[in-house]
């Protein structure tokens, strides 16, 4: 019986027949199914994945016409960092490396951001990302947008003024816990909404609030509030990239207009966002290491094309190492990478990666 | 009431993380004649169970799961007194956790010790950029029989090879069970090095380490 080569989660190189892959379409698309409860893949979704995992080429690509937006996330930085940030350490400055992503790499945006990219660190020094985008906007087309994390891990203890979650929950301090976690999102915002208007005063076209959700809950409920804001009181774009498909409820009892934070899916997730104001929403699926990639791809379609349906915003899925479908390895291989893509964009039909 | 239904009810009080009815429960159970450890296994660890599942779900969350683990704690204390001394169980395992040297990023790694610690392991958390050394002493110190270490980083994973050295040089690696976990860890990476567990997350990391050790 004929095979055809996939991979593992973690990029090991795995062969299976029609009916495996279908088998673990079918699997994947059930897991996702049954955790957003969202509907599963469609017979025809099933046969375009089929014919998506059976192409012989090394990278397969869209139809003509199915071409979508591309989206950067700190690309600008792959370049001109080292192996530390998962860059390839090209000595060239920021401007030039997005000047590079723009005519080269064919990005329809480009980031500016602090190699941290953490809210906390950039506000005293935003200043600088002011220069920089001044020269930036002199060269460049592309809409430029200033990248940054809530990343309320900042806000706690040793890092900064509040009490460690992590810390309190193991020693049965729950309130404490609570607390601590609304005191950093107030820090959150207050320095996220700083640097807002610190770029929009320079004329910067966007605000990327990246990792949403890494600490959970709480880090939502700082991102909502801060969208808000901006939309409100600057004209910069709001873009939204989640750190994963589901809210931790590190906090529990957080709610944005009624709605319980913790425990939501991308499609829930996109709804809130669009309701403070967010212009593009980029929805997160995990990979799961030891599962394969059909496994993986159909659960990460399943999920963005529920996200893609109830969205009435653009909504550009993050796919790269560990997410997306896309397997947890260093260099993401590209017969994964490409496969993932063709099928968010023309299966799951989002409007930008 | 019988046994079945006992045992529902001591899952579904641990489910809503309801103390009262679970130490009311385990009462019914001493009572009614219920052999205690069968009351701790069907009802309440099984309630437990659930409760992880639902947290690797986004259905139940870490302050919901410790008040749980409060409920079943209070019933398990209950029961005990009912148990012959040599069947009154010990901690499931003494644990060392903590992210690795260099990495400073600790939610994940967090999240692991209270599920582990409210699972019944005596958890000893080293908090995050964890010197190597740091975690060979207290093997020692405490004599520990698991060492859990995360590392969120492609350029810090490499200390949990180097721990995995370490642990053999100082004579403890076959006293231990390593267990290597975060961001870009996978079950690739643990055989490689020869960690006995990779866990894809907290609920996972509770589910291998008590397969490992029960």
């Amino acid at each position: 019986m004929k095979k055809y080569l996939t991979r593992m989660g973690d990029g090991s190189r795995v062969e299976m027949t029609k009916e495996e892959l279908l088998r673990d379409f079918e699997l994947g698309s059930k897991d996702a199914a049954g955790r957003g409860k969202i509907p599963e893949l469609t017979s025809e979704d099933y046969d375009k994945l089929l014919e998506i995992f059976t192409s012989p080429f090394r990278i397969v690509a869209v139809e003509p016409g199915n071409e979508i937006v591309m989206t950067d996330d700190a690309g600008q930085m792959r370049l001109n960092t080292d192996q530390m940030n998962s860059g390839i350490s090209i000595m060239i400055d920021p401007t030039v490396s997005n000047m590079v992503h723009e005519r080269c790499f064919c990005c329809d945006t480009v980031t500016l951001g602090h190699v941290d990219y953490s809210f906390k660190p950039i506000k005293p020094i935003v200043s600088t990302y002011q220069v920089m985008y001044e020269t930036m906007s002199q060269n460049l087309i592309a809409p430029v947008f200033f990248g940054a994390m809530p990343n309320l891990g900042t806000y706690y203890y040793p890092d900064g003024p509040c009490g460690n979650p992590s810390d309190l929950f193991q020693a049965g301090k729950l309130d404490e816990a609570r607390k601590a976690q609304e005191d950093a999102m107030e820090f959150a915002i207050k320095d996220g909404t700083f640097i807002a208007e610190k770029l929009d005063e320079i004329g910067c076209d966007g605000f990327n609030l990246d990792t949403v959700g890494a600490a959970g809950d709480a880090d939502v409920l700082a991102s909502l509030r801060t969208v808000e804001y901006i939309k409100k009181n600057t004209k910069l774009s709001v873009e939204v990239g989640m750190a994963g498909e589901f809210i931790l409820g590190m906090h529990g009892g957080l709610e944005y207009k009624g709605t319980r934070l913790a425990g939501l899916y991308p499609h829930q997730q996109v709804k809130l966002f669009e309701e403070a104001g967010c212009d593009i929403f980029g929805p997160v699926v995990n990979t799961n290491s030891g599962k394969s990639m059909p496994w993986n791809i159909a659960r990460a379609v399943t999920f963005i094309k529920a996200c893609s349906e109830a969205a009435n915003i653009p909504i550009h899925p993050n796919v790269g190492m560990g997410v997306g479908g896309v397997p947890v390895c260093e260099v993401p291989p590209i017969d994964c990478v490409t496969r993932a893509s063709k099928a968010i964009a023309e299966i799951a039909k989002a409007d930008g990666l | 009431m019988n046994k079945e239904e006992l045992f529902k009810q001591a899952a579904q009080s641990v489910v809503d993380a309801n103390r009262d009815a679970a130490v009311k429960l385990a009462e019914k159970a001493i009572a009614e004649g219920v052999d205690p450890m069968d009351m701790i296994n069907g009802g309440f660890s099984a309630g437990m169970s659930t409760c992880g599942e639902m947290f690797d779900r986004g259905e139940m969350f870490l302050p919901e799961l410790i008040v749980a683990s409060d409920a079943m704690v209070a019933a398990i204390n209950v029961l005990e007194q009912a148990l012959p001394v040599d069947q009154v169980k010990e901690k499931i395992g003494i644990a060392i956790i903590g992210s690795i040297e260099g990495d400073v990023h600790d939610i994940g790694k967090g999240i692991v010790a209270t599920m582990l610690r409210v699972y019944g392991f005596e958890v000893h958390d080293l908090g995050r950029d964890v010197p190597i050394k740091t975690f060979v002493e207290k093997v020692r110190e405490i004599n520990a029989n698991i060492v859990g270490s995360s590392a969120l980083m492609t350029t810090t994973q490499v200390g949990q090879k180097a721990l995995e050295d370490a642990l053999k040089a100082a004579g403890l690696r076959d006293k231990v069970k390593t267990m290597v976990g975060g961001a870009v860890v996978t079950q690739r990476w643990a055989n490689k090095i020869g960690s006995d567990l990779y866990a894809e997350n907290a609920n996972d990391a509770v589910k291998k380490l008590k397969e490992l050790l029960i």
